[in-house]
C-alpha cells in the first residue's frame, strides 16, 4: 500500500474497485493524474520510492501536456448541444 | 471456414494445439501479461492463451494472444497452420478481389443477454482488467473494434468506420481514446466537434478473429470494414444492432459498449507501450462516457500485449498492412509484384518491382508514401528487383549491399507527415522519410556495373527437388 500517488506524488488516491474475492487487492486511483494500480502489484507500480524516474509526472508535465488531437474550432453556424446520441 | 465469434475460433485453435489453459493460479499483474509477453519469444507457433484461475477474481476469463504467431494467424483466415507467411499474405489479397460483401444481419445477438445503463454501469464488473507494461497509466481495452459514424453522413454505411484504438479506462463508466489524427475515427470526432456535438461509438469487444484484422486494417475512408470481413472470410459477416446508438456492431461479440466521446474535452491519458516498442502518453486526450454495457453470460475478456517487437500485434496488423499498399500500389503501377509493409505497422516497406523506365522504382517508392495508410506511416521504403522476395529478409540484404550507391539511391524527404507516436518524428507528427532504391538501374539511369549478374542455374530448381527427396529418404 502506498499513501500517496506513486507517479506524482498527489496525496488524493481513491478506491476504484475491490477484489470479487474480498481483501486480495483494492484498485486505486490518482485524483490529479489518473494513475490507476492495484495494490497487488509490484512494488515498482505501486510504492512511489520504487516508481521509476522516466514514469514520473510532474504537475508541470500535466499542465504542459499536448491535445491529441487538438479541439478544432467551432463553425461559424454556431454550436448545437445534441448529444448525438439519438441518430442512427 | 468463416467464425461467427471468439469463442468458436478459441475451440478451433485448442483442437489444433494453438490455444494453451493455464491452470495455476495467477496474479493479474504482471503474470497475465508477462505470460502474453513472453508468448511472443518463443517461436512462430506460439499458442494463444487462456487464464481463469486469476487471483482476486471469481469468475474471469482472459484470452491473450490469440492472432499471436503465424500459425494462429493462419487459422483466423481458416488456412492450415503451417502456411507460410508469403502465402497467407497472397492469400489475402486474393480474397480481398471479392470486396465488397454484403453483411448478414441477425438480430438474436447472444451479447444481449445482460446489460448495464446509466449509473449503474461498472466496466470493473463485467470484465477482469488488468495493466500490460510497467509504465501504463493504467489498464486499457487495446483489442476492441470502436464503430463510429460520419456525423455530416451518418446512413452511409461505407463511411461507418470500425477501427482499433487504445482505450484507458479511467474510471468505472469513462474511458479515454486516442483518435490518432490520420485515422477515420479522428475525421468523425472533428467534424462533431466543430458542430459543438458529442460523438456517438459502439466499441466492441471480444470479436471473431477476422473483424479483429479488419479493425486494424488501413482501408479507403468510405470502405466498409464488415464488407471486407466477409470478402476475408468467404462468407457474410454477422452484424446487429447495437441498442443505444444503433449503430452496427458484430453479431458475435463477447461485450458491447456504447456512449459518446464527449465534445471537445481533452484529459490527462496514458501512457501506453504502444506498436513502436516505445511509451507514448502524458498527454491530453478524448474522453468517452459510457451509457450503456451489454454482455453476454459469462464474457471473456479478450486482450493484446504490446511492446517491443515482435508481439501480437506485428502479427495482427502484418499482412493487413500489406495488402492495402500492395492493390493500391498496383492499381496504377502493374509492376508491382510484393510489399512487405509488416514493420511496426508500415513505418518501413519493402517493396519489389519491374521496373518501367530509369526512376521508376522510386517514383512508386513515393506513391507508397502517398497512399492514405503510407501518409501517416510508410517512413521508410526499400525497393528491390522483381525477382527479390521481399519476404526473404536475407535476399533484401543482398539487394542493399550491392544495388546501392547512396549517392543516387538514397533520397531524404524532409517534413512529412507521420503518425504522432512514431518515435523518431521531430516534432510528433513530422518525419523525414527516406526511399532506399536497392533495384537495379535500367535506360536511363546508366549507373553501376549490374550487366551481368549470377542468376541460379537453370537446372537448380530441379536439383532442390532432388536433395529434398533425398534428404527426406536419408531422415526417414
Amino acid at each position: 500500500m502506498t499513501d500517496c500517488c506513486p507517479r506524482c506524488a498527489h496525496e488524493s488516491v481513491r478506491t476504484l474497485h475491490s477484489s470479487p474475492v474480498p481483501g486480495v487487492w483494492d484498485v486505486l486511483q490518482c485524483g490529479r493524474c489518473l494513475y490507476t494500480w492495484r495494490t497487488s502489484e509490484p512494488a515498482r507500480r505501486t510504492r512511489r520510492d520504487a516508481y521509476p524516474e522516466a514514469f514520473r509526472l510532474s504537475s508541470d508535465d500535466m499542465a504542459n501536456a499536448a491535445e491529441v488531437p487538438t479541439v478544432p474550432p467551432l463553425r461559424s453556424s454556431g454550436p448545437s448541444q445534441k448529444t448525438g446520441l439519438t441518430d442512427g | 471456414m468463416a467464425y461467427d465469434d471468439l469463442r468458436e475460433f478459441l475451440s478451433t485453435l485448442e483442437k489444433e494445439g494453438q490455444l494453451l489453459r493455464i491452470t495455476e493460479p495467477v496474479l493479474p499483474e504482471p503474470d497475465l501479461a508477462a505470460a502474453a509477453n513472453a508468448a511472443g519469444r518463443i517461436g512462430d507457433d506460439a499458442p494463444a492463451l487462456w487464464f481463469d484461475n486469476v487471483k482476486g477474481f471469481t469468475d474471469a476469463r482472459v484470452a491473450l494472444n490469440v492472432h499471436g504467431s503465424w500459425a494462429n494467424h493462419a487459422l483466423a483466415l481458416g488456412l492450415p497452420k503451417h502456411t507460410p507467411v508469403k502465402e497467407q499474405v497472397e492469400e489475402f489479397a486474393r480474397r480481398w478481389d471479392a470486396f465488397p460483401v454484403a453483411p448478414e444481419r441477425r438480430e438474436d445477438a447472444p451479447w444481449r443477454e445482460h446489460t448495464q445503463e446509466g449509473d449503474d454501469v461498472d466496466l470493473f464488473s463485467v470484465l477482469p482488467l488488468f495493466r500490460l507494461n510497467d509504465g501504463d497509466g493504467g489498464f486499457y481495452l487495446d483489442k476492441a473494434a470502436v464503430v463510429s459514424r460520419d456525423p455530416e453522413d451518418p446512413g452511409h454505411f461505407g463511411k461507418q468506420n470500425v477501427g482499433t484504438y487504445r482505450l484507458q479506462v479511467v474510471d468505472r463508466n469513462r474511458l479515454a481514446i486516442q483518435p490518432v489524427p490520420v485515422h477515420d475515427i479522428a475525421l468523425h470526432l472533428r467534424k462533431a466537434e466543430e458542430k459543438g456535438e458529442d460523438l456517438p461509438v459502439a466499441i466492441t469487444l471480444g470479436n471473431d478473429p477476422v473483424m479483429a484484422i479488419v479493425a486494424g486494417m488501413p482501408m479507403g475512408y468510405d470502405q466498409s470494414e464488415y464488407e471486407m470481413a466477409g470478402a476475408l472470410r468467404g462468407a457474410p459477416a454477422p452484424i446487429a444492432t447495437a441498442p443505444l446508438t444503433g449503430f452496427d456492431v458484430p453479431w458475435g461479440s463477447e461485450v458491447v459498449i456504447e456512449g459518446v466521446i464527449e465534445s471537445r474535452k481533452r484529459q490527462i491519458e496514458g501512457p501506453f507501450g504502444e506498436f513502436t516498442g516505445h511509451y507514448s502518453g502524458g498527454r491530453r486526450m478524448p474522453v468517452i462516457r459510457i451509457d450503456r454495457v451489454s454482455h453476454r453470460t459469462n464474457p471473456v475478456f479478450e486482450s493484446l500485449y504490446l511492446g517491443m517487437p515482435w508481439t501480437e500485434c506485428d502479427y495482427l496488423v502484418g499482412p493487413n498492412t500489406c495488402v492495402p499498399l500492395l492493390k493500391q500500389l498496383r492499381a496504377e503501377f502493374p509492376e508491382v509484384q510484393a510489399v512487405n509493409a509488416m514493420y511496426t505497422h508500415g513505418l518501413l516497406a519493402v517493396i519489389s518491382t519491374r521496373k518501367r523506365y530509369g526512376g521508376f522504382a522510386k517514383a512508386v517508392a513515393m506513391r507508397a508514401m502517398t497512399t492514405p495508410h503510407g501518409l501517416g506511416y510508410v517512413s521508410t521504403v526499400i525497393m528491390v528487383d522483381e525477382d527479390v522476395d521481399p519476404f526473404d529478409l536475407p535476399q533484401v540484404m543482398w539487394a542493399m549491399s550491392s544495388k546501392v550507391n547512396a549517392a543516387g539511391d538514397v533520397m531524404i524527404l524532409p517534413n512529412l507527415p507521420v503518425v504522432e507516436l512514431a518515435p523518431a518524428a521531430q516534432p510528433a507528427g513530422l518525419t523525414s522519410k527516406m526511399i532506399i532504391d536497392a533495384t537495379t538501374p535500367v535506360h536511363p539511369d546508366q549507373r553501376g556495373n549490374f550487366s551481368t549478374p549470377t542468376k541460379d542455374l537453370p537446372e537448380a530448381k530441379d536439383w532442390a527437388a532432388k536433395l529434398q527427396r533425398l534428404l527426406s529418404e536419408t531422415r526417414g
